[in-house]
């Protein structure tokens, strides 16, 4: 058999279902957004549905979007790493206990909202707390921090979520890290901040950037979430694009799928920009190449500085 | 010496863990037991099984949605397992133009908004008769879970070289024997891991489930969905609680009946 024939054959079990219904959803969307394919007849050319997102609605739609997209991921980034390093440096009987941070894993989305309501909302646990704290006299002088506008819900509710996919990724990375690059490093001299600069970060580079274009992405396009914490104004573009589908009428379904397909193309672009640079960044900041990142040529004389304190600790 | 010294700041970091990711649980199960739990009491001021006697009040309802929820998570992992099998052995075994590029691609579907092929799927669907079936919920659930079944596949694949299937077709093995007497063993691991994260992925869905289903096909997060915005939290916070048990309860399972067949067959 042909190589290409046989690729072709034994990859066919995805590529069927990736082409009919992936890329074939996306063109009927694309089509639909453009006027085309219609249950009904369309009035406008084909570019009628994308000059209406123009809006300094839909702007600020997105800009909440990518703010509620960017501040969860990286939190969660920040906020797992630190964790999965604490987790990765215990006995290996806490270890084992330490499993529970699985728990948000396995909680559905609807299931985290809900929680961020319990805790924050203005009748939640944290507010009675602040009451018994002294700090408030009655539930209306409780911060709004849940529909304040600012998408802080959805990010604590993201960041509940997310953080523990964070944790698993970094965990899993750090088991096929050998421990005594670290006493190494110690016994080199080498301080906390530099411990983490040039052995763990480094290691973990390739997992942490996966892990923020995945979240970015997630809490950027997904549904559930803002539908039960998000405010209506500005929505999160899912939001104004199910309304727009769902409770409107049918001639503003074109405007729906061309908020989909803008969020879709957005996505990918921000997927391929991202590897990029992050690729740049890791090729620029390689471990042993410490004067790369300054744009000098690497020098022996960057590691002359932990010599004296390698003698100091001995 | 310094693991020692540490370890009072290591058992505090533990309990930050138990805090901060069943910490949660705890309050959910206090408004449990409590449905007239109310501001701003710190602890409910009385108990009462109130909560649970809906539970079994309405307790064929709940186990027809749970047992759906459970049925098209099941098939859609066993159909992504079947699917993924032949593609991730080709990604895992052979080098070919466009390998790399093919790789991304197939991932795409678990990145990019699941919302924007879901609705053109959904007309898809309505003209060839899926939509509101239950094979159309599988399907769609399927398209976009299907990366984490590949992805764990073909590290399954490269965990293992070619010889095991090499050896059994030397000692006269056909494709079918190789698959289920070499293969599909030693991919286990790689199957739970993938499967586990599908599994997880339908089972959680609201959206799809109630595009695709169209309120027919019965799903648990649809018949929690309404009640997370009751004044009373008690039935909301029992029916999460439930949620929880379900996906854990079939990982011990799965890990209690693998580790039994293991040693029966003296691999562990």
């Amino acid at each position: 058999m042909r190589p290409a024939l046989h690729t072709i054959l034994k990859l066919a079990p995805v590529l069927l279902p990736f082409l009919l219904l992936f890329a074939g959803g996306l063109a009927l969307a694309v089509a639909q957004s453009l006027g085309w394919w219609l249950p009904f007849p369309h009035q406008g050319s084909a570019g009628d549905a994308y000059r209406q997102l123009l809006t300094p609605h839909m702007a600020a739609s997105f800009l909440l979007s990518l703010r509620v997209g960017f501040v969860s991921a990286a939190a969660s980034v920040a906020l797992g790493t630190l964790l999965a390093v604490g987790l990765w440096r215990m006995p290996s009987r806490m270890q084992q206990m330490g499993v529970v941070y699985k728990i948000p894993l396995i909680l559905p989305h609807i299931a985290v909202a809900f929680i961020v309501l319990v805790f924050f909302a203005r009748s939640g646990v944290l507010s009675a707390a602040a009451y018994h704290a002294g700090l408030i006299s009655g539930q209306e002088e409780f911060p709004s921090i849940l529909f304040g506008g600012s998408g802080s819900g959805m990010i604590m509710a993201y960041v509940y979520k997310q953080t523990p996919f964070v944790i698993l990724m970094a965990y899993a990375s750090l088991k096929r890290l050998d421990p005594r690059m670290l006493e190494t490093a110690r016994m080199l001299g080498a301080g906390m901040g530099m411990q983490w600069r040039r052995v763990l970060l480094p290691h973990l580079a390739p997992v942490l950037h996966t892990s923020f274009i995945i979240l970015f992405l997630h809490a950027f396009g997904a549904f559930e979430i803002p539908f039960m914490l998000g405010e209506s104004r500005p929505a999160m573009p899912g939001i104004e694009a199910y309304s727009l589908y769902f409770q409107r009428d049918l001639s503003h379904r074109p405007a729906a799928m061309a908020i989909l397909v803008c969020m879709f193309l957005f996505s990918l672009a921000f997927i391929v920009f991202y590897t990029r640079a992050a690729r740049r960044f890791s090729v620029r900041g390689r471990p042993y190449a410490p004067a790369a990142a300054k744009g000098g040529p690497p020098s022996v004389h960057n590691a002359a500085p932990h010599i004296p304190l390698t003698e100091r600790k001995l | 010496m310094s693991r020692t010294v540490n370890l009072p700041a290591k058992a505090l970091l533990l309990c930050l863990f138990f805090v901060l990711f069943a910490g949660p649980l705890v309050v959910l199960i206090l408004y449990a037991a409590a449905p007239g739990w109310q501001w701003p009491d710190l602890l409910p001021a009385q108990w009462s099984g109130q909560g649970a006697a809906f539970l079994t009040h309405r307790q064929a309802d709940i186990a027809r949605h749970l047992g759906f929820s459970v049925l098209y998570s099941l098939l859609t992992t066993a159909l992504t397992l079947v699917l993924c099998l032949a593609p991730a052995h080709h990604f895992a075994r052979h080098t070919f133009r466009g390998k790399t590029l093919l790789e991304g691609l197939l991932l795409a579907p678990a990145l990019v908004p699941a919302m924007t092929f879901s609705m053109g799927i959904h007309y898809l669907f309505i003209r060839v008769g899926l939509a509101d079936s239950l094979p159309g919920v599988v399907l769609a659930l399927a398209t976009f879970s299907y990366p984490y079944m590949l992805r764990a596949l073909i590290t399954g694949f490269q965990s293992f070289g070619p010889e095991y299937g090499q050896y059994a077709q030397h000692l006269g093995a056909n494709w079918w024997i190789r698959l289920v007497r070499v293969e599909l063993p030693l991919l286990v691991p790689a199957i739970i891991a993938g499967g586990s994260v599908v599994f997880l992925v339908a089972f959680s869905e609201y959206f799809l489930v109630f595009l695709i289903g169209g309120g027919v096909v019965p799903s648990y997060t649809g018949y929690l969905f309404p009640h997370l915005g009751d004044a009373n939290r008690s039935v909301a916070s029992l029916l999460t609680l439930l949620f929880l048990a379900v996906p854990v309860l079939l990982f011990v399972v799965v890990e209690i009946s693998v580790t039994r067949a293991y040693r029966k067959r003296g691999m562990y």
